[in-house]
C-alpha cells in the first residue's frame, strides 16, 4: 500500500506539474495558420529561408536540434549502490566491529589475536566481491543497449538565404526552410508549405501502419492528424516536400514524448520489492538477535569486547552472505535462457516481472499484426472469397479458376504502380521489398502469388496513360494495350473507393460474363462492402472496360489532365479488401495468456473498427463476447439502453477516453475483461497503464513506436520490438523481443514464473542453514559451552558449499503447469513469507542444528569431554593461561590442544551442515510434489551435491587448512553423525508434502506451503 | 495520510477486534501452531536424546576413544601467576611473594607424606606400575603410587616455608599433564625435566638444582588409568630451584620434558612438552 503512495511523492510538486503538462496533448497551432503567418512568426521567408545570421541567433537561443539524452546515473553511484545496498550494510557493520575489536585488542594486549582482523578483512572482501559481481552483471546487461544506438549523424537539406545547403540535422533551427524527399528522416517538426506526392510514415508516432500523405492544407484540428505537419524523426516514404521548421529538439512532438518518458519515475520491479522485503525480514531478525544478545552478554557479565565479538558472530551467522549473488546468478541464467528464446532482457530484475504480470497492454501494429498490408478477402461472382493471410502461405486457397478472377487480377496488376525492388529473385514473394504504398504492395504480392509474374503481365499490356490516385477523385486509372497483338482496342482499368467505382459502372462481370448492373446486384455489392468494411479491412473496388476501337483507335492521344476519354459506363469486376493480418502465433499466445490469468488489453493508435477486427481475430475479444454496441445492434435498441455490465468486452475510442474521469476509467478496467483502446495518443497510453497499476495490476506494455515509449517506461515491464521498434522505445523498455513476436512474451511469462518459484526454493534452501549457524553462538553465550561453530566456518558454508546447490535450484523444472494458474498477487504472494521462514527456520533448520550439535558432542565426548561436563566450561576452556584443564577422564589439556579439538568440532559441525543440506536440497526441489514424482533430472543439482561434499572434504583434509582456516581433518566416522538427521529431514518433509497433497487447503497447506 | 493508515494498520495487526486476531492469528490458530511446534520439538528432543544415548553407549568408561591430540602432554608450572606466565617479585617485599608461597602450600597439601601413606601404595621404583585388567573382569579400583612431599627437599616447603622466595632462590614446581595410558620414556629410561634460559638470558640464569635429583620423573607413576579407576592418583612433580639467578633483570626460562617417546610439541602450542615463563627477582640491594 505504501508503494502506491510513494509513486507520487509530494515533495516533487514542481516536477509533477511539469509532467502533467507533458501528459496533455500537443500544443502545436501552426497547422491552422496560413503559410504567411507562420513565416511571420518565425521571421523567415517561404522562398529564401532564414538568413544565416538569424539561423545562428535562433540556434543560440533554442540550442541544438537534438533530444536531451536521458539523465544517466554515474557509474560510481551505481557501484556504490551495489556496495552499500542490501545486506552489505549489515556486513559492513560486522567488518567495522571486527576492526574495532581488533583495535581494542591491539591497544590493550601485547600479542593480539589476529582472528578479528582476518574476519574483518574477509567480511570486507565478501562485500566488495559480491558488490563488484552484481555491478558487473548489471553493467553487462545494460551494455546491450549500446549496440542499438544509432551513431550515424543525420543530415538535413535547408534553404538559407535562398541557397540549398546540406547541414547537420543538429543545426536546424525553428524557421528554417527545409526540403525532404522519399527515404529521408524528417529532421524537425515542420509545417509543410508545398508537397509533391509526399507520404510520411507516422507509425512510430501514431501507430498507424500506412503512410500518410502530406500537403500544405490543414485538414484536421488535431496537429497529429492534420496533413500539413510532418514530425521529427518520422520517415518520408516517397515524394518531396518543403516546409518551415516549427519546433526543434525537445520541443518537437517526439521530443516531448522522449522527455515525458525519461521524466517518468518507474517503480521498483516486483522482484526488487520482494528482495527488499526479504532483506528487511532477515535484517530485522539479525538486528533483533544481535542487540538482544549484546545486552544479554553485558548482563551476564561478559566484557564489552566479548559482547562486540558475539554481536559480530550473530550478524555473520544471520546474514546469508552468498544469497544475493545467488539470486543475481539465477536471474542471469534465466536471462540467458530467455535471450535464446528471443527475449532480450535489459534489466536483470525484469526477468521475473513478466511472471508476475497480470495485465498486458499490447500495441497492435507490428506486435499483434505482421505490420504488412495483405489481401484478406475478395468479392467477385457475387461471392466473398478468402485469401490466405498467413505468413507462410499455409492457409486455404480460394477458387482461382473463375474468369472473373482473371479479370480482377489483371486489373489489380495493371492498375498498380508498386513494383518489387530489383535483385530479390531468391527471396520468397511475401518477404520481398516493394517500392510503392502499402495497399498496392499488398495487391502486387497477392497477384504475384496467385497468377505469376506481374512484370510479364505488365510487359504484355503496355501502359499508355495513367491518372494517379488523388483525394478528390478517389480513384486511380490506367490505359493499357491488350495482350492480343491483333486486338487494337485499349483496356482501361480503374481502382478506387468502392462506392465511387460503382457509380461509374453500368455492368458487372459474373462468371466471366458482363451483365447489366441491376438493383439486386447493387444491394449484393452493398452487403459485401459493408461486411468487409466491418471486418476492419480496407476495401478497394475494381473495374475495367475495353475502349471501343472506333472511338479510340491505335495511337489515340490520351490526355490525363483534361480527360478526353470514357471514364464511366465501366464494367465492375470485384472488390478486394486488405488488412494488416495478425501474426500466426498470436491467437495461441493470447489464449495462453488468458489461461495464465493474464488480461490482455489492446491499445492502439489505429481505428476502432480495424482494432476490433484484429482483437477478434487474435482472441483479445473472444468469440461470443460482445461489446455494448454489439448488444445494441443485436437487440436493435439504442446503445444507451444497454446495461454496460452485460458486456464483457468493450472498445474505447481515444476521444471518449479524454472525457473519462478516473473513477469511470477504473470502472471500465475493472468490469471489462476484454478491452480495446483505439485511436489513443501516447499520453493516453500512459493514463491507461497508470489506471491498471492503480488497480493493483502488474502491467506489461508491448510496443514499438515512439508513441509507446512513455507507457513502456511507466509499465512494470516495457517490452519493445527488436526489429520494428524505434530506438526511443528500446531505450524505454526493459525487455526487447528480438523476433517482434508477441508469442515470445508467453515464453517470458513462463520463465518469469518459473524463476520466481525457483528463487523461493533457493532462498528456502539457503535460509535453512542459518539456524545451525546461529544456534551454536546462542548456546555458547547462554550455557557457556565451547563454541561449536566459528565465523570462518559459517562463511565457508554461506559462500562455499551452499552456493552451487542454491544456484542449481534455478535449473529446476516446474512442478506443474505454471501457465495454468493465476498470476501471483504481489500483496499476498511474497517471495519470502512467514510459512517459508517457519519451515526453514522453525522446522528443517532446527533438525539441522541438532545434527550439527550431535556431531559436536560426539567429537568432544570421544576426545574425553562428556556433555555433562561441557556446560559452564567456557571460562576455563577459553583461558589461555590454563594449560592443565581436566576432562571427564581426568586427563589434562593445554589451551592449544583443546582448541584443536574445538576447531575439529567446527569442522565437524560444518561437515554435518553439508550432510543435512543434502537432504535439504532434495526436499527444496519441490514445494508440493514428492521428489519421486519430480525425479532427479536436474544434473546441475546432482553436480551441486557432489561439489559441496568435495569442497567440504577438501576444506577438512587439505594440508595447511589447519593454519589457513583452522579446519582439521575428521575421523571418517564423524562424517556419519548427521546422517540420521539428514534422513529425518527427508522423511519429515516427504510426509509433510504427502499430507499437503492429500489434504488440499488443509492446515498443513495453510501453515507450511511456501 | 500514509502515517495514520500505517498506525491503525499496526494496531489492527496487533489486535484485530473484528476477527479477534492477535498478530494476524486467532487464538485457536495460535494454539494449533503452538501445539504443533510443541509436539515437533518434543519429538526432535527425543530423537536427539536417543542419538546421544546411543553415542554415549559406545564410549569406554575408562579411556576416551581418541587421544591423538594428547600425544605430547602439556607441561605446567606452579606457582601459577594469573594470566601472564610471569613470576615477578621483590625479595625484600614480603607481600610481593607471599602469594606464591601460599599457592605452593595449597598445591603441595595433598602430597603431605602422611596423606600419601594413608591413601597410596608404595610402589617399586624405576618401572611402570602396570595393573592390567584380566579380560572382562576389571581390576578396579587401581592403586596409585605415593609421591611424598619430602622428595622435593628444600622445595617441599617443610624446611623453608617460603620455598626460597625470601632468599631470592625461588622454587618452581613443574608437572606433566595427566594422559591416560601414557608411558613416557623408553626401556624404563626415566623421563626428566630440564630448564634453560632462552638465548639472550643464558648468562643470567645461574645455577639450578632439581628435586628429585636430575629432574627425573620416576616411571612408577605411569601409566595413569583415569580418574574413575585410579581415584587417588598423585601426579609426579619436579621442582627447580634457582640458586643464583641474576636479580633485577627479566630472565626467560623454558623447561621441557625429555623422553624419547614424547614427540616435540607443535610450533603453535607453547605448552606441549615444554613450558616457558619469565622470572624476575627484584632486589633492593
Amino acid at each position: 500500500m505504501g508503494d502506491k503512495d510513494d509513486r507520487s511523492p509530494k515533495k516533487k510538486k514542481g516536477a509533477t506539474k511539469d509532467m502533467d503538462d507533458l501528459k496533455k496533448e500537443v500544443p502545436i497551432t501552426e497547422h491552422k495558420m496560413s503559410v504567411e503567418e507562420v513565416c511571420r512568426k518565425f521571421q523567415t521567408d517561404v522562398v529564401q529561408g532564414l538568413t544565416n545570421a538569424k539561423a545562428a541567433e535562433f540556434l543560440l537561443r533554442d540550442g541544438p536540434n537534438a533530444l536531451t539524452p536521458p539523465p544517466t546515473t554515474p557509474e560510481w553511484v551505481k557501484f556504490c549502490r551495489q556496495l552499500f545496498g542490501g545486506f552489505s550494510i549489515l556486513l559492513w557493520t560486522g567488518a567495522i566491529l571486527c576492526f574495532l575489536a581488533y583495535a581494542i585488542q591491539a591497544a590493550t594486549e601485547d600479542e593480539p589475536a589476529g582472528d578479528n582482523l582476518y574476519l574483518g578483512i574477509v567480511l570486507t572482501a565478501v562485500v566488495v566481491i559480491t558488490g563488484c559481481f552484481s555491478y558487473f552483471q548489471e553493467a553487462k546487461s545494460s551494455k546491450i543497449m549500446e549496440s542499438f544506438k544509432n551513431m550515424v549523424p543525420q543530415q538535413a537539406l535547408v534553404i538559407r538565404e535562398g541557397e540549398k545547403v546540406q547541414i547537420n540535422a543538429e543545426e536546424v533551427v525553428a524557421g528554417d526552410l527545409i526540403e525532404v524527399k522519399g527515404g529521408d528522416r524528417i529532421p524537425a517538426d515542420i509545417r509543410v508549405t508545398s508537397a509533391h506526392g509526399c507520404k510520411v510514415d507516422n507509425s512510430s508516432l501514431t501507430g498507424e501502419s500506412e503512410p500518410q500523405s502530406r500537403s500544405p492544407d490543414c485538414t484536421h484540428d488535431n496537429p497529429l492528424e492534420t496533413r500539413n505537419v510532418a514530425f521529427f524523426s518520422t520517415n518520408c516514404v516517397e515524394g518531396t516536400a518543403r516546409g518551415i521548421v516549427i519546433c526543434t529538439g525537445d520541443r518537437t512532438v517526439m521530443g516531448r514524448i522522449a522527455t515525458l518518458t525519461s521524466g517518468l519515475e518507474t517503480g521498483k520491479t516486483p522482484i526488487a520489492r520482494e528482495i527488499e522485503h526479504f532483506i528487511h525480514i532477515i535484517t530485522g531478525v539479525a538486528v533483533f538477535l544481535g542487540v538482544t544478545f549484546f545486552i544479554l552478554a553485558i548482563i551476564l557479565g561478559y566484557t564489552w569486547l566479548e559482547a562486540v565479538i558475539f554481536l559480530i558472530g550473530i550478524i555473520v551467522a544471520n546474514v546469508p552472505e552468498g544469497l544475493l549473488a545467488t539470486v543475481t546468478v539465477c536471474l542471469t541464467l534465466t536471462a540467458k535462457r530467455m535471450a535464446k528464446k528471443n527475449c532480450l532482457v535489459k534489466n536483470l530484475e525484469a526477468v521475473e516481472t513478466l511472471g508476475s504480470t497480470s495485465t498486458i497492454c499490447s500495441d497492435k501494429t507490428g506486435t499483434l499484426t505482421q505490420n504488412r498490408m495483405t489481401v484478406a478477402h475478395m468479392w467477385f461472382d457475387n461471392q466473398i472469397h478468402e485469401a490466405d493471410t498467413t505468413e507462410d502461405q499455409s492457409g486455404a486457397a480460394f477458387d482461382k479458376s473463375s474468369v472473373t478472377w482473371l479479370s480482377l487480377s489483371r486489373v489489380a496488376a495493371l492498375c498498380n504502380r508498386a513494383q518489387f525492388k530489383a535483385g530479390q529473385d531468391s527471396v520468397s514473394i511475401l518477404k520481398r521489398d516493394v517500392a510503392g504504398d502499402a495497399s498496392e504492395s499488398a495487391l502486387l504480392k497477392c497477384i504475384e502469388l496467385s497468377c505469376g509474374s506481374v512484370r510479364m503481365m505488365r510487359d504484355k499490356n503496355k501502359k499508355v496513360a495513367e491518372i494517379p490516385f488523388n483525394s478528390t477523385n478517389k480513384y486511380q486509372l490506367s490505359v493499357h494495350e491488350t495482350e492480343d497483338p491483333n486486338d487494337n482496342r485499349y483496356l482501361l482499368v480503374m481502382k478506387g473507393a468502392p462506392e465511387r467505382i460503382l457509380d461509374r459502372c453500368s455492368t458487372i462481370m459474373l462468371q466471366g460474363k458482363e451483365q447489366p448492373m441491376d438493383e439486386e446486384m447493387k444491394e449484393a455489392f452493398q452487403n459485401a462492402y459493408m461486411e468487409l468494411g466491418g471486418l476492419g479491412e480496407r476495401v478497394l473496388g475494381f473495374c475495367h472496360v475495353l475502349l471501343p476501337e472506333d472511338q479510340y483507335p491505335k495511337g489515340f492521344a490520351f490526355d490525363t489532365d483534361d480527360v478526353n476519354f470514357q471514364t464511366d459506363n465501366l464494367c465492375f469486376v470485384g472488390l478486394i479488401s486488405m488488412i494488416d493480418p495478425p501474426r500466426a502465433a498470436v491467437p495461441d499466445a493470447v489464449g495462453k495468456c488468458r489461461s495464465a490469468g493474464i488480461k490482455v488489453i489492446m491499445v492502439t493508435g489505429d481505428h476502432p473498427i480495424t482494432a476490433k477486427a484484429i482483437a477478434k481475430g487474435v482472441g483479445i475479444i473472444s468469440e461470443g463476447n460482445e461489446t455494448v454496441e454489439d448488444i445494441a445492434a443485436r437487440l436493435n435498441i439504442p446503445v444507451s439502453q444497454v446495461n454496460p455490465r452485460d458486456a464483457k468486452a468493450c472498445v474505447i475510442h481515444g476521444s471518449d477516453l479524454k472525457d473519462l474521469s478516473q473513477d469511470q476509467m477504473d470502472d471500465i478496467l475493472r468490469n471489462h475483461t476484454e478491452i480495446v483502446f483505439a485511436r489513443t495518443s501516447p499520453q493516453q497510453k500512459l493514463i491507461i497503464v497508470e489506471g491498471c497499476q492503480r488497480l493493483g495490476a502488474i502491467v506489461a506494455v508491448t510496443g514499438d513506436g515512439v508513441n509507446d515509449s512513455p507507457a513502456l517506461k511507466k509499465a512494470d515491464i516495457g517490452v519493445a520490438m527488436g526489429i520494428s521498434g524505434s530506438d526511443v522505445s528500446k531505450q524505454a523498455a526493459d525487455m526487447i523481443l528480438l523476433d517482434d513476436n508477441f508469442a515470445s512474451i508467453v515464453t517470458g511469462v513462463e520463465e518469469g514464473r518459473l524463476i520466481f518459484d525457483n528463487l523461493k526454493k533457493s532462498i528456502a534452501y539457503t535460509l535453512t542453514s542459518n539456524i545451525p549457524e546461529i544456534t551454536p553462538f546462542l548456546f555458547f553465550i547462554i550455557v557457556n559451552i565451547p563454541l561449536p561453530l566459528g565465523t570462518i566456518t559459517i562463511l565457508c558454508i554461506d559462500l562455499g558449499t551452499d552456493m552451487v546447490p542454491a544456484i542449481s535450484l534455478a535449473y529446476e523444472a516446474a512442478e506443474s503447469d505454471i501457465m495454468k494458474r493465476q498470476p501471483r498477487n504481489p500483496a499476498r504472494d511474497k517471495l519470502v513469507n512467514e510459512r517459508l521462514i517457519s519451515i526453514a527456520y522453525g522446522q528443517i533448520g532446527m533438525i539441522q542444528a541438532l545434527g550439527g550439535f550431535f556431531a559436536y558432542f560426539v567429537i568432544l565426548a570421544e576426545n574425553g569431554f562428556l556433555p555433562s561436563q561441557l556446560v559452564g566450561i567456557r571460562l576455563n576452556w577459553d583461558d589461555r593461561s590454563l594449560n592443565d584443564l581436566e576432562d571427564s577422564y581426568g586427563q589434562q589439556w593445554t589451551y592449544e590442544q583443546r582448541k584443536i579439538v574445538e576447531f575439529t568440532c567446527h569442522t565437524a559441525f560444518f561437515v554435518s551442515i553439508v550432510v543435512v543440506q543434502w537432504a535439504d536440497l532434495i526436499i527444496c526441489k519441490t514445494r508440493r510434489n514428492s521428489v519421486f514424482q519430480q525425479g532427479m533430472k536436474n544434473k546441475i543439482l546432482i553436480f551441486g551435491l557432489f561439489e559441496e561434499t568435495a569442497l567440504a572434504a577438501f576444506l577438512s583434509y587439505c594440508p595447511g587448512m589447519d593454519v589457513a582456516l583452522r579446519m582439521y581433518p575428521l575421523k571418517p566416522t564423524w562424517w556419519f553423525c548427521a546422517f540420521p538427521y539428514s534422513f529425518l529431514i527427508f522423511v519429515y518433509d516427504e510426509a509433510r508434502k504427502l499430507i499437503l497433497r492429500r489434504n488440499p487447503g488443509g492446515w498443513v497447506e495453510k501453515e507450511t506451503y511456501y | 495520510m500514509a502515517k495514520d493508515g500505517e498506525k491503525s494498520d499496526w494496531k489492527e495487526f496487533l489486535w484485530n477486534p473484528r476477527t479477534r486476531e492477535f498478530l494476524g492469528r486467532t487464538a485457536s490458530s495460535w494454539g494449533l501452531i503452538f501445539l504443533f511446534y510443541l509436539i515437533f520439538y518434543t519429538c526432535l528432543a527425543g530423537m536427539f536424546a536417543l542419538t546421544m544415548y546411543v553415542m554415549l553407549q559406545t564410549l569406554d568408561e575408562h579411556r576416551p576413544t581418541w587421544q591423538d591430540r594428547l600425544s605430547t602432554p602439556g607441561l605446567v608450572i606452579r606457582p601459577r601467576a594469573d594470566d601472564t606466565f610471569e613470576i615477578v617479585y621483590t625479595k625484600e617485599d614480603t607481600e610481593s611473594w607471599d602469594l606464591y608461597a601460599q599457592t605452593l602450600d595449597k598445591f603441595l597439601q595433598p602430597y603431605n607424606d602422611s596423606l600419601q601413606a594413608q591413601k597410596n601404595h608404595e610402589c617399586a621404583p624405576d618401572k611402570y606400575f602396570i595393573q592390567e585388567d584380566s579380560g572382562e573382569v576389571k581390576n578396579n579400583p587401581k592403586r596409585s603410587c605415593q609421591f611424598n612431599r619430602t622428595v622435593l627437599q628444600s622445595c617441599s616447603g617443610i624446611d623453608d616455608r617460603y620455598y626460597g622466595y625470601r632468599e631470592g632462590q625461588p622454587c618452581i614446581i613443574i608437572k606433566l599433564n595427566r594422559v591416560i595410558g601414557l608411558l613416557p620414556g623408553k626401556d624404563n629410561q626415566a623421563p626428566y625435566v630440564t630448564c634453560a634460559a632462552k638465548k639472550d638470558d643464558a648468562d643470567k640464569i645461574g645455577e639450578l638444582i632439581y628435586f628429585p635429583p636430575n629432574g627425573t620423573i620416576n616411571p612408577m607413576y605411569f601409566p595413569y588409568y583415569g580418574k574413575k579407576a585410579q581415584v587417588n592418583y598423585s601426579q609426579p612433580l619436579v621442582a627447580v630451584k634457582f640458586l643464583n639467578i641474576t636479580h633485577n633483570e627479566d630472565v626467560n626460562i623454558e623447561c621441557k620434558i625429555n623422553a624419547e617417546n614424547i614427540p616435540v610439541g607443535g610450533e603453535r602450542d607453547k605448552f606441549a612438552g615444554r613450558v616457558s615463563f619469565k622470572l624476575r627477582i627484584n632486589s633492593k640491594n
